[in-house]
């Protein structure tokens, strides 16, 4: 909802992370945002395996904790970056890519 | 071993040599009434003195009693040399003839040792030599009367060189009056001694110590009667009486061995009947220290975890030190310490005693030592429970006035400003609105800042969801100084490890970051057999104190329910360590 009012086209969704991996792939999004807490992987697992291979959509982690919490598996796991949910916004989406 | 052997037996043969040379001194005798008697007797008293003293000093070589009780016997048979009707032996004779006195009273007063203990009883002793050898020299030298009351042909005395036999008999009298003081000095020393023993050693006393008491306070009445110049029908009753005392002291000796080899196979037959009596519910303890006799007997249990012996309450105890007169006879259970017996010193005397007594009780002390592992670690874990409670219920009261102090009044400035927000919005100032929507957003963003904090502080989720390693660079990313993580255990550790390893680390960051100064900190885990060590090093002022503050007395506690310990070292200006142990299977 958010992101469609600021104007980003939502082309899929996933509820859990096995799922947005095959989804990923299925529909080559420009932009993946995946939440940190998934039903089954974790998020860092998830963004790894979406931008394991060339021309893979551009992933940004988000989570109600502060990137703080995680330190060096945000930076390790692929992902442009990490928004906390609080400051999520098409501007700082935007930001980091 | 086998060379005293045969220098024992050899010196038994030369006993009875003298005892044949004693018999045919008393059988040729022209002054000896009781020919056939003195010729049977005799030998039979000088052999039984040989004879056991040989044996007590074959199986004792270290212990002096032997050599006393041989000597014994052979100063017998030199004082059988009177007999002699040649005047040269039977002075000779004469002037030894009551040696063999001295040495038995030595031997009881030295019984069991061999060796004498107090001045007193080596003054005694010295005395008593003097008065024979020396206090009777003159006597002789002056042509003392040694053959007053023989009947038949009276042999010369050799020694004499002057003729003064009144003078001589000053001599005779003062000796004798010397030999009565020592015998009572003696009966006093003998009392002391049992008076002192403890009642283990008052029991292997007791034949030897009785029939030496009878013999000195008999010897005694003799000599009173000879000074008191007393009807010589008592001197004679009692001196035939202190004979056979004498006579029956190798018994004595045996007796008490076979009494506490009988006692030894009784105590221990007793003490496993009770120990398969399910009915008997009196402790070990009381039931070794009946069986041994000795009614101090403690019984103390090996806790191998913590590396000391204790109580049957579990309560840490020390063992006494040698010369405390206490002894302490390990017990082992397959070649495993179970625990101890601290007993009398002088059991120590029958090690096989004890030692059987102890494998007997072996498999019940490794009973009630697991009971008493128990109740240490019982003790343990009240301590360190009430402990626990004590810093979780601080540890509430910190989160409640942390969240009242923060996150809550933000929420409440938060509501305030919402309010305000839309009032302006109502009255149309929307440029005032929107700058207090501003500042609303600020202050939920520290609201939020600061719950998360927190909830890092309960439990981070990264620990639990990634783990240790995870966990430890987040927390070295956000502290204020260069934290390297220089050693990480290679797979995950048990849940309950790696919180306790988070926290030790957060802990002792904090301290650091607080405290010590540092420049630099250094992180190592690693596991080392079925513990993991934690360590955290810093180079900054060192000299913390671990009792002082709550944080590390609270991890402290944290690691004791794991049955892991913290241990500090900071030596100031050297920087500190902090290092924790938990053990994980």
């Amino acid at each position: 909802m958010l992101l469609e009012a600021e104007g980003y086209d939502v082309i899929g969704e996933a509820p859990d992370g096995t799922t947005a991996i095959m989804e990923a792939s299925r529909l080559h999004p420009d932009l993946v945002l995946l939440d940190v807490n998934l039903p089954d992987l974790d998020g860092f697992q998830v963004a790894e395996r979406i931008t394991a291979h060339n021309g893979a959509p551009a992933v940004v982690l988000t989570s109600s904790r502060d990137s703080s919490d995680f330190g060096p598996l945000v930076s390790g796991s692929g992902a442009r970056g990490f928004i906390s949910k609080g400051d999520l916004s098409g501007a700082a989406i935007a930001e980091l890519l | 071993m086998l060379g005293l052997r045969r220098a024992l037996l050899a010196l038994f043969a030369l006993g009875v040599i003298f005892a044949g040379l004693d018999v045919a001194l008393a059988l040729t005798s022209s002054h000896e009434d009781q020919k056939v008697v003195t010729a049977i007797l005799g030998p039979l008293i000088g052999l039984s003195f040989i004879g056991t003293g040989v044996f007590a000093w074959w199986r004792r070589p270290l212990n002096r009693f032997g050599l006393l009780m041989t000597g014994v016997g052979f100063a017998w048979f030199l004082a059988g040399l009177t007999e002699s009707n040649n005047s040269t032996v039977f002075t000779i004779g004469s002037y030894v003839e009551p040696l063999y006195l001295v040495i038995v009273i030595q031997m009881v007063l030295s019984f069991p040792t061999g060796r004498l203990e107090t001045f007193a009883q080596r003054a005694t002793i010295t005395a008593g030599y003097l008065d024979v050898l020396a206090v009777r020299l003159p006597f002789f030298l002056l042509g003392g009367d040694i053959s007053g009351d023989l009947t038949g042909p009276r042999p010369d005395n050799v020694f004499a060189i002057v003729d003064a036999p009144d003078l001589a008999d000053v001599f005779d009298y003062t000796s004798t009056f010397i030999a009565v003081v020592v015998l009572v000095a003696t009966l006093v020393l003998l009392v002391r001694k049992r008076q002192a023993a403890t009642p283990p050693q008052r029991r292997a006393l007791a034949p030897m110590l009785w029939t030496g008491l009878a013999l000195v306070g008999l010897l005694g009445i003799a000599f009173l009667v000879d000074i008191l110049g007393l009807p010589s029908e008592i001197g004679d009753i009692a001196g035939l009486l202190a004979l056979i005392s004498f006579a029956v002291l190798p018994f004595a000796f045996l007796a008490g061995l076979v009494r506490s080899r009988y006692s030894r196979a009784g105590a221990v037959g007793e003490l496993i009947e009770r120990l398969n009596n399910p009915e008997a519910d009196r402790s070990l303890g009381l039931a070794l220290a009946d069986a041994l006799g000795d009614r101090s007997l403690k019984l103390v249990y090996w806790r191998p975890s913590a590396g000391h012996y204790v109580t049957y309450d579990g309560r840490p105890v020390e063992l006494p030190e040698a010369g405390s007169g206490r002894a302490v006879t390990e017990v082992e259970r397959e070649g495993i310490r179970v625990g101890a017996i601290i007993h009398d010193a002088s059991l120590a005397d029958e090690p096989g005693l004890v030692r059987a007594v102890a494998a007997s009780a072996a498999l019940a002390l490794e009973n009630e030592r697991l009971e008493a592992e128990l109740r240490a670690r019982l003790d343990e874990l009240q301590s360190s429970r009430s402990r626990l409670v004590e810093v979780s219920m601080f540890e509430r009261r910190r989160l409640e006035r942390d969240l009242h102090d923060g996150a809550q009044q933000r929420l409440v400035a938060l509501s305030l400003q919402l309010g305000l927000a839309k009032r302006r919005l109502e009255e149309g100032e929307e440029v005032a609105a929107g700058a207090m929507l501003d500042a609303a957003r600020d202050e939920l963003a520290r609201a939020l800042e600061e719950l998360r904090e927190l909830a890092r502080g309960i439990h981070p989720a990264v620990l639990t969801d990634r783990g240790l390693e995870p966990a430890l660079e987040a927390l070295a990313e956000r502290a204020p100084l260069p934290v390297s993580l220089d050693q990480m255990p290679a797979e995950r550790l048990p849940a309950p490890v790696e919180a306790a390893a988070y926290f030790v680390v957060a802990e002792a960051l904090t301290n650091v970051v607080k405290y010590a100064e540092a420049s630099t900190a250094a992180v190592r885990i690693r596991r080392n057999g079925s513990y993991a060590v934690v360590e955290v090093h810093d180079d900054g002022v060192g000299g913390a104190d671990p009792t002082i503050g709550t944080g590390l007395r609270g991890l402290a506690d944290r690691l004791a329910a794991l049955d892991g310990r913290l241990e500090v070292h900071s030596p100031p200006g050297e920087g500190t360590t902090v290092r924790a142990e938990v053990p994980c299977a």
